[in-house]
């Protein structure tokens, strides 16, 4: 065990050095690990008070011997509790991880400057480790502040809570929490919170300095998420207002040296991760079909390379659970030749249920006789892998160089996923997976020239590739007036901009000066798309609010529906069980309305299983729900629903539903299967999922999903009075383009009119 | 809407009366209404739908928002103008991404490879249109020349077998060796190539005869490409060719040969045009050997001079 004894040795020369540094003898015990039996009575005296372990520490001007000593207990500094056995095992494994070499170095760094660009590769264990080393050095309880941590993506902010609430000894949701949209797992007694980046902003919307916080940690900044390069904007100003605020930009890339560019030239720490050498193979041309090369390259490796796991990155969940079948038979065929031994495929995508997703750190099958072929797993994968997932045991990675992407464009308002050619950043990304453990082999599905040519430096950052609307209201809620000016690291295209107030204004979220409404101050504290706040704030004058609020959260969660490939025909008729003519909101409204029935609630879980629906989503609607419902309840919006019996039941949803979506509108072309958006003027076909008759002249729609083909999905029938009577700036005759959609609209007026004149005759 | 004529056709017409046009029965009514329903319900084909689809999209891509934007007036107020970007940094973005959609599975490259060889082959193509082009200005010139060298081929070809029949006749009268027990580098060079030629073909004569005696012997079995040296050798089937030697031999380096055969054509005529004057006082285009040096008769070297 020469670890252990280095370590402990380690120990000793740091108590020394504690005792030195204080020179005047009064040595703090607590800091003394060689004392730490008189820290139980103390404890005892006054576990209230958890600072008082930590008091001989000057907040700011701490050292890494210092923290150290404390974290070798054996009471715990925050709580006062003796620190338990699985602590010490933890604690054991944390000093061994890259970024403890450089503790002292980063604290000198963090403790003289505002700001700190902290770079530190996937598997350095910057995300667990920094705000630890951070806590013992702002001490933010002494000030009734907090360390926040940034993430992006919900799962990693609640499991890297988890998990260093246990390397702290803390229950989670005590000193340690998390915060993501629609859940809150902190307490009074929170110094370390966890959360989303989205989360983050938000909270600035109500509290535009941020004052509850002494260090905010900008974490994965290098993905450069739409919520992160708005709050590094933010928090560019923020700190200049609150000097007494740091910040910390933590990036996983070499590319960090734009964030300390952005940052005024702030310092800049690097930590090596532990990776090993990765050869590089290309492809001698382009590929026909990049799955069928992937498949290939699968099975070569698993028939002629040594021991060790293949990650194989493809587009998406169709493309992945394809594949898998696929890379199956094949290795059936594999094993009976005896050419290869045993090869376990997992899939993994966002959607996956996390017990399916855990699957994948399942050790690889051992071979089928003793001596016989060693076994591996292949995990087939979206760009999940890529960055925020560490897969030990990886020596092989197959990268046919695509993921799928957001795009926004301004001009035909669409936001879509489309599968792209990543970076030349991302490649490297990929590649690297593969060293984690021992030298591996990156297997590019593309030629090295290609490589070189076609590939972009960095894949876009998200701000580039959305639609502003939402976040546009969210600057404005900050009191950021001017958005033209807004410092941001890479402004995205003038139109965006453009289009999103556009957009607010028509919501009358902004008004014609582009100031914020009631409305739209009301819309801005619901942590939703603007069309669906104004829909939800709306709904009252609908008598529907109860319904919409429902609906609203059912649009907010993944596909509620499962359309398994195996069984689709009989997952249709399913379907068909809820399906209301009118359209697929209302028919996802009748499945929320059976699922909360006394009768599904026996079994919830088997009743969805038999309805092929997805429980989790379900499940997590009613929890969206229950959130909204609160900041309704809050905001004194009125929760009603018309009498089920009332014939207008579900035409006042469907008027609230054009409320909020008005300017997500298509007509039939004729009587054909074409329908064309109202004022973009696109072709468009319903998605083959719909529930809706074909005989629908006017729909709206939730999403514009760009593909070979366009399609509009999740559609409703609507009339096009309402369309003028609810929005009657949208549909302002005047402002649009002469063609079919104007004469119709302009027969309909003329209807109306007349209706209004023979009522005014009687 | 109007009545739609162009709905009816000639067939009809012959039955209509003067009155229908006036007042419409509620059967024409519902008649035509079908009719024009049907008109407009007229499905048109997938491709049609996508191409239009696509067109509209890539229409729409192209056109910037417009001033008349509500938007754009809104930024105005804080001095945004047409053609500027947002933010601070220096390098922003004017226009939006574009959106490039994928429909196929096409590995990185390959479109692109695709267009590299469509470029290149129209490139080639050009360049040869081009190249016929200008040579057409000198088209007569070009033939003359084409001829002159065809002529000159001819004569070195007959100066070379005079050369080489003087040559042997010579040696017969000394009683050397033959040429064809000669190595081939003693031969002279100028003439060389010629012995070189019959080498060859009765090379080619002999490997012909070879194969089609072993073809013979070998039928009906065949060869199976994976056999070893071993099993092959075991089996008869060493069919390492005999002639390995020979074919070293031809296949050596003659640099001297090499060198005398990239001179020009009528070069080389030249050079034997006067071996065979100062040698044999032979003159190829008198065709007369002349009894002494002085060659009186001869007008001169060249066939011109004999014109």
């Amino acid at each position: 065990m020469a670890t252990k004894r280095e370590f402990d040795a380690d120990d000793t020369s740091s108590a020394k050095r504690v005792k030195m540094e204080n020179g005047n003898g009064s040595l703090d015990p607590a800091s003394n690990p060689y004392l730490a039996h008189w820290n139980e009575p103390m404890a005892k005296k006054d576990p209230s008070n958890s600072a008082d372990r930590l008091h001989s520490f000057k907040r700011h001007a701490t050292t890494a011997k210092q923290a150290k000593a404390a974290e070798d207990g054996p009471i715990n500094p925050f709580t006062g509790k003796t620190l338990s056995n699985n602590y010490f095992s933890i604690l054991h494994k944390r000093r061994d991880l890259p970024v403890h070499q450089q503790r002292e170095e980063f604290l000198k760094l963090y403790q003289e400057s505002q700001i700190l660009v902290f770079v530190g590769e996937t598997g350095s264990g910057k995300t667990t480790q920094i705000p630890q080393f951070v806590l013992f050095d702002d001490l933010p309880q002494l000030n009734a502040k907090m360390v926040a941590c940034t993430q992006p993506r919900r799962v990693a902010a609640m499991s890297v809570a988890q998990r260093v609430a246990e390397e702290l000894d803390v229950e989670l949701g005590a000193e340690v929490g998390y915060s993501i949209r629609f859940e809150d797992k902190t307490s009074p007694s929170t110094i370390l919170k966890y959360m989303t980046d989205g989360m983050l902003l938000r909270e600035a919307m109500h509290d535009n300095n941020l004052t509850r916080y002494s260090t905010i940690i900008l974490d994965e900044a290098h993905e450069r998420t739409l919520a992160t390069d708005i709050l590094m904007g933010l928090l560019k100003e923020v700190v200049l207002r609150r000097p007494d605020l740091k910040l910390i930009i933590m990036s996983a890339t070499l590319d960090a040296t734009k964030f300390q560019k952005y940052f005024h030239n702030a310092p800049l720490l690097a930590v090596p991760g532990r990776t090993h050498p990765v050869e590089i193979f290309y492809t001698p041309a382009p590929e026909r079909d990049y799955v069928e090369a992937a498949l290939r390259t699968v099975l070569q490796i698993h028939a002629t390379e040594e021991e060790g796991d293949i990650l194989l990155f493809l587009t998406g969940e169709e493309e992945i659970e394809d594949a898998c079948r696929k890379i199956n038979l094949e290795t059936q065929d594999l094993i009976r030749e005896d050419a290869a031994g045993p090869l376990t495929v997992y899939p993994l995508y966002g959607t996956l249920p996390p017990a399916q997703q855990q699957k994948i750190f399942s050790p690889a099958p051992p071979p089928l006789k003793p001596g016989g072929r060693p076994g591996r797993k292949c995990i087939v994968s979206t760009n999940i892998a890529e960055t925020s997932l560490t897969i030990d045991g990886i020596v092989y990675v197959v990268d046919p160089g695509f993921s799928k992407q957001k795009v926004y464009n301004p001009r035909i308002r669409v936001e879509s996923l489309l599968v792209s050619p990543i970076s030349k950043a991302s490649a490297q990304q990929r590649a690297g997976r593969a060293g984690r453990t021992r030298p591996g082999k990156c297997f590019r599905l593309y030629t090295e020239s290609a490589f070189k040519k076609e590939l972009i430096e960095q894949t876009y950052p998200e701000v580039l590739r959305s639609n502003l609307a939402s976040t546009v209201l969210e600057l404005k809620k900050l009191g950021i007036d001017d958005l033209v000016h807004f410092d941001l690291m890479d402004p995205p295209a003038p139109e965006t901009l453009m289009r999103a107030l556009e957009e607010l204004n028509y919501l009358a979220c902004l008004d014609d000066e582009g100031e914020l409404t009631t409305l739209g101050r009301l819309a801005s504290e619901f942590p939703l798309d603007p069309a669906l706040a104004v829909m939800l704030v709306t709904s009252p004058e609908f008598y529907c609010s109860n319904e919409i609020l429902s609906l609203t959260a059912l649009l907010s969660v993944p596909q509620i529906f499962v359309r398994p490939a195996s069984n689709r025909k009989r997952a249709d008729e399913m379907k068909d069980l809820f399906a209301h003519p009118d359209g697929d909101h209302l028919t996802m409204l009748n499945v929320y309305h059976a699922f909360k029935s006394d009768d599904a609630q026996a079994n919830p879980k088997q009743w969805c299983h038999d309805h092929f629906l997805s429980y989790r989503a379900l499940q997590q609607a009613d929890n969206v729900r229950l959130q909204l419902k609160r900041i309704m309840e809050r905001e004194e919006l009125e929760l009603m629903s018309t009498p089920f019996e009332n014939k207008k039941y579900y035409e006042n949803i469907r008027r609230a539903l054009v409320a909020g979506f008005f300017m997500q509108v298509a007509k039939r072309e004729g009587n054909g299967k074409t329908y064309t958006t109202v004022k973009d003027e696109q072709n468009v076909l319903l998605h083959p999922s719909t529930v809706l008759a074909q005989d629908s002249e006017w729909v709206v729609y939730n999403e514009f999903v760009l593909t070979t083909k366009n399609y509009i999905r999740t559609v409703t029938a609507v009339k096009p009075e309402w369309l003028l009577d609810i929005a009657p700036n949208y549909y302002d005759l005047a402002t649009f383009k002469k063609g079919e959609i104007k004469q119709a609209l302009q027969r309909v007026v003329t209807k109306m009119e007349r209706k209004e004149a023979e009522k005014g005759r009687r | 809407m109007a009545q739609s004529d162009e709905e009816e056709d000639y067939m009809t017409m012959t039955f209509e009366e003067p009155k229908e046009s006036k007042h419409e029965t509620s059967l024409q009514r519902a008649a035509r209404m079908r009719k024009e329903g049907e008109a407009r319900s007229r499905q048109k084909s997938k491709a049609e739908r996508e191409a239009e689809a696509e067109a509209a999209r890539e229409a729409s891509l192209a056109t910037a928002l417009p001033e008349t934007n509500k938007g754009f007036k809104m930024m105005a107020k804080f001095g945004f103008k047409q053609g500027g970007t947002l933010g601070k940094s220096e390098n922003a973005r004017k226009e939006p991404i574009r959106l490039n959609i994928k429909e196929d599975r096409s590995g990185i490259g390959l479109e692109s490879e695709k267009k590299r060889k469509f470029r290149e082959a129209w490139e080639k193509s050009e360049r040869e249109a081009k190249r016929s082009k200008e040579d057409q200005g000198d088209f007569l010139q070009q033939r003359r020349q084409q001829q002159k060298e065809k002529k000159a081929e001819r004569d070195l070809d007959n100066a070379q077998r005079t050369a080489e029949r003087l040559s042997e006749q010579e040696a017969e009268e000394k009683g050397s060796a033959h040429t064809d027990e000669k190595s081939l580098t003693d031969i002279n060079v100028l003439w060389r190539c010629r012995a070189r030629r019959r080498v060859e073909h009765q090379r080619d004569r002999r490997q012909r005869r070879e194969l089609d005696n072993g073809l013979a012997s070998r039928l009906p079995t065949y060869v199976e490409e994976d056999e070893d040296n071993d099993s092959k050798l075991a089996l008869g089937r060493d069919v390492a060719p005999f002639y390995t030697s020979l074919e070293n031999e031809l296949e050596e380096e003659d640099p001297e040969l090499a060198e005398f055969e990239a001179l020009p054509v009528t070069e080389r005529l030249q050079k034997l045009l006067v071996f065979l004057r100062e040698t044999y006082k032979y003159c190829l285009y008198c065709g007369h050997r002349y009894p002494d040096a002085a060659m009186e008769g001869c007008p001169g070297v060249t066939e011109e001079d004999h014109d």
